[in-house]
């Protein structure tokens, strides 16, 4: 008899205490919904450049989410490398050093990014070529129309891309 | 019970409080609107104070293009028809204190009857005495014909946000739905007497009978305003307020729809809870 | 609670989390004659939790500045932040609560005499609370940067100009400018997110020990032992906190009821107009658990000064409720002639309330000045009442 009451305070108690920790856990979500990035944030998500404003051997740089992006028109003099190069001649590269994310310098007598932090360079292709970086300039995903790259989009240039590298 | 009976007793004092603070004082404050409301039997569609049609009179799309082209086109343009600005709006905005309207849509959202009164005496439409566009001594004839044509010409089926981009945003900013005014603040102000307020939230501000009586005939709700009668029809002001309502309060739907679960939610705590102190104070002594 | 080993053994060796547990909670006997008008001190709590939980929620996106304050509240979190609105709302619709609850649970403090000896301090932190809490409701409503915003600061502001010498130079001091500006808006949201919450929780912490102390009070109002209360008594936890569930759910279910489906009582439609410092609207009044105050201001139409005096003095008249009234008898079930005074002056709060909405004109003015003179009248009765029932008493006892 003691015993049976037990169990059905018990049970009560679990139910309330359980219900209790759902009603916590939506307010949780509401909380956690309220942390993402603002619709004007997430505007920024991709960015539209128009490739043809590059000018052969010229280098230009394009904010996408904040960050750096290189836009470079090679010319046939430049290192070549058909699985980093978008629309047959540009590489457009995510301008962070894989080191520890300064922002390397193009010069453009040598023809490479040499990164001001610790000495790091890329080749035009932006392949590591010195130093401490661990591996090439990333390439951000990226999706051509024409001649209008939008970054941020994954397209099925990118994905070529990505799968010879 | 006891507790129910102190309980009712809040109930009570509360809701006798909430009666004078809200529907009481409100009725008493807001008395000369609602008296305005009922004078005139706001909003009024029909308008009422305006001159009737002529009977018999039929316009002439054709007559009126070659009307508009003749006394409309020295200040207004008519894009659609590929009739151009006379002059840069910057410019006209400094004469006339406002930039006149493109005339493409505006058929679209204006009463017929409305719009006949207006071309033959603007002054006398708009209620306002300071309105900038002059009386143009149209015949009844040409301004039928003006109305036929601009009625035409004009898009049908307009959304909430296209006539409120027509008929408001000339003076009107929206700025939460990045829309700017067509007439440049300081030009409006020597016009108006101050920069007309922006519409973002104005929803919340004014409610909806009152947004619904000021369109239609501002001067009866807020004498001396510097807002003119613009002539909506009923489909064209429904529409526009609903579009004031949506941009100023986005979450209507996801409130009603959170606000369910939150109160089916507590609706099982209260059962849970209740359940949970008798079981406790059964066994008090 | 009691388990020895583990975590709690080893907290309570060096924290003492046991004792502090049995005085605060399960050790805390309350008397059974009470009725869940004692329930309305933890929804307090509950109240001020939700308000400092949506409040930091807010306070993520909400810019001090008189240029993007606005915005930010009503563009940021009411249409951008992902169930910024919630916040909103919640935080609006608490902060009106807040007082409603504070009333309830200040008024039956009155009718039960919890005022009385020897639960002075309690009173006295209470009415601090009640202070305190006024002042955060004031500097937040600032906020939004509306035109009722700016008005209201205005014009209460505007009130330390008739202190006499130091008024003007006063006004300006708290203001920071000539007029209601941004200095007033950056300090006045220092002192509603920081300065105020922490006083209100230092404050509360006392009122809550000192009650513990001096034990609460009950419908009959007769003091119980020490072995009384644990013969007859209900502890803290988990008895009277099971009532105090079910009471806080019912509670929670009218209150999110306002949040979602009535929260226009919280959000006045002139607010929803950006602060104009060149443009007063029609119609100012403060926030209604301000408006039977607000009402004695006015009351005194006649005399500028005088409504001032009354004004000051109607917000603080009530802390001297246990020397006001020296009845050797604490309940006011139990006192015939206080019970009709409490009802008097509890009708001519909501009388002065609604009042305190009206345009102060013709009988309105008339209404609010004799609205005012009961308010008075009850505490100058008090003396009276007490001197009456002291010689029953005493005849009774022979």
């Amino acid at each position: 008899m003691a015993d049976d009451k037990m169990s059905r305070r018990d049970f009560l108690l679990y139910a309330m205490g359980g219900w209790a920790a759902i009603g916590a856990a939506g307010v949780l979500y509401a909380m956690y919904k309220t942390w993402e990035p603002l619709p004007e944030v997430k505007a920024q998500a991709t960015t539209k450049f128009d490739l043809s404003k590059v000018k052969p051997g010229q280098l230009k740089v394009v904010s996408w989410r904040g960050k750096p992006v290189f836009v470079l028109h090679k010319t046939p003099d430049m290192k070549k490398c058909e699985d980093r190069t978008v629309a047959g001649e540009y590489t457009v590269v995510l301008g962070i050093c894989t080191h520890l994310g300064c922002i390397p310098n193009w010069e453009a007598d040598k023809k490479i990014w040499h990164c001001p932090c610790h000495g790091g360079e890329y080749d035009a292709c932006g392949r590591n070529i010195f130093g401490p970086p661990p591996r090439p300039l990333d390439i951000p995903p990226f999706k051509l129309e024409g001649k209008t790259i939008i970054i941020g989009e994954e397209g099925p240039e990118y994905k070529k891309l990505m799968e010879k590298a | 019970m006891k507790e129910l009976k102190i309980l009712a007793v809040i109930v009570v004092l509360v809701l006798i409080g909430y009666w004078g603070i809200e529907p009481l004082a409100h009725s008493i404050m807001h008395k000369h609107i609602e008296e305005a409301i009922k004078k005139y039997n706001l909003p009024d569609f029909k308008f009422s104070d305006l001159d009737p049609i002529p009977s018999g009179l039929q316009g002439n799309p054709q007559a009126g293009k070659e009307a508009v082209k003749t006394f409309c086109i020295s200040c207004h343009s008519v894009k659609k028809e590929g009739i151009n600005a006379p002059m840069p709006p910057q410019a006209a905005a400094q004469s006339f204190g406002v930039v006149p309207p493109d005339l493409s849509n505006i058929g679209g959202i204006l009463d017929e009857k409305y719009l006949f009164n207006f071309l033959k005496n603007p002054q006398k439409a708009t209620e306002n005495p300071k309105f900038a566009m002059p009386a143009l001594g149209l015949s009844d004839q040409q301004a039928i014909d003006i109305v036929a044509y601009l009625k035409s010409i004009a898009k049908k089926n307009m959304s909430g946000k296209e006539v409120v981009e027509e008929g408001c945003v000339r003076c009107h900013s929206i700025k939460y739905q990045k829309i700017q005014a067509l007439s440049p603040p300081d030009t409006m102000k020597k016009y108006l007497g101050k920069v007309p307020p922006d519409l973002s939230v104005i929803y919340k501000a004014k409610g909806e009978e009152y947004l619904h009586a000021f369109i239609n005939k501002p001067q009866a709700i807020l004498p001396g305003t510097g807002m003119p009668r613009v002539g909506l029809d009923k489909e064209a002001q429904e529409k526009a307020i609903a579009y004031l309502e949506e941009i100023a309060d986005p979450h209507k739907e996801q409130r009603t729809k959170v606000g369910i679960i939150v109160l089916a939610y507590l609706l099982v705590m209260v059962g849970l809870t209740y359940a949970w102190k008798r079981k406790i104070w059964k066994n008090l002594h | 609670m009691e388990k020895k080993g583990g975590l709690l053994e080893w907290l309570d060796k060096r924290l003492a989390v046991n004792a502090l547990w049995r005085i605060m909670m399960s050790e805390y006997y309350l008397p059974k004659n009470i009725n869940f008008l004692w329930s309305f001190g933890v929804l307090t709590m509950l109240v001020f939790a939700i308000l400092v939980i949506s409040g930091i929620f807010l306070l993520m996106y909400y810019k001090p500045d008189a240029k993007l304050a606005f915005d930010s509240v009503n563009k940021t979190i009411m249409m951008d932040v992902a169930f910024g609105w919630v916040f909103r709302h919640t935080h609006a619709v608490a902060a009106s609560i807040m007082f409603l609850v504070l009333y309830i649970h200040m008024a039956r403090g009155l009718y039960y005499g919890s005022y009385k000896a020897p639960r002075e301090v309690v009173w006295i932190t209470g009415f601090l609370l009640f202070v305190l809490m006024s002042a955060t409701a004031f500097t937040g409503y600032l906020l939004p940067w509306g035109q009722m915003s700016y008005w209201a600061a205005q014009t209460i502001t505007t009130l330390f100009e008739k202190i006499p010498f130091i008024g003007p130079d006063l006004v300006i001091w708290i203001r920071g400018n000539y007029i209601v500006a941004d200095a007033t808006l950056t300090r006045f949201f220092a002192l509603h997110v920081v300065f105020l919450p922490l006083l209100l929780i230092f404050v509360t912490a006392v009122h809550l020990y000192a009650v513990r102390i001096v034990g609460s009070n009950n419908e009959d109002g007769i003091p119980m032992t020490k072995e009384e209360k644990k013969v007859k008594g209900i502890p803290f936890w988990p008895v009277f906190m099971a009532k105090e569930y079910f009471v806080m759910s019912v509670f929670l279910l009218f209150f999110f009821y306002l949040v979602f489906f009535n929260y226009n009582f919280a959000m006045d439609p002139i607010n929803f107009q950006p602060a104009d410092y060149l443009q007063t609207p029609m119609h100012i009044y403060p926030e209604w658990y301000f408006l039977a105050y607000y009402e004695v201001l006015r009351g005194f139409f006649f005399s500028q000064n005088l409504g001032l005096i009354a004004f000051v003095a109607s917000m603080f008249i009530i802390l001297f409720m246990p020397w006001l009234d020296r009845s050797p008898i604490v309940s006011g079930k139990h006192r015939p002639l206080y019970k009709i005074a409490f009802w008097i002056f509890i009708f001519d709060f909501i009388f002065l309330t609604i009042l305190g909405k009206l345009p102060p004109t013709g009988l309105y003015a008339w209404l609010g000045l004799a609205g005012s003179i009961v308010f008075f009248l009850f505490f100058a009765a008090l003396p009276i009442i007490s001197k009456i029932e002291k010689s029953q008493v005493e005849k009774a006892g022979r």
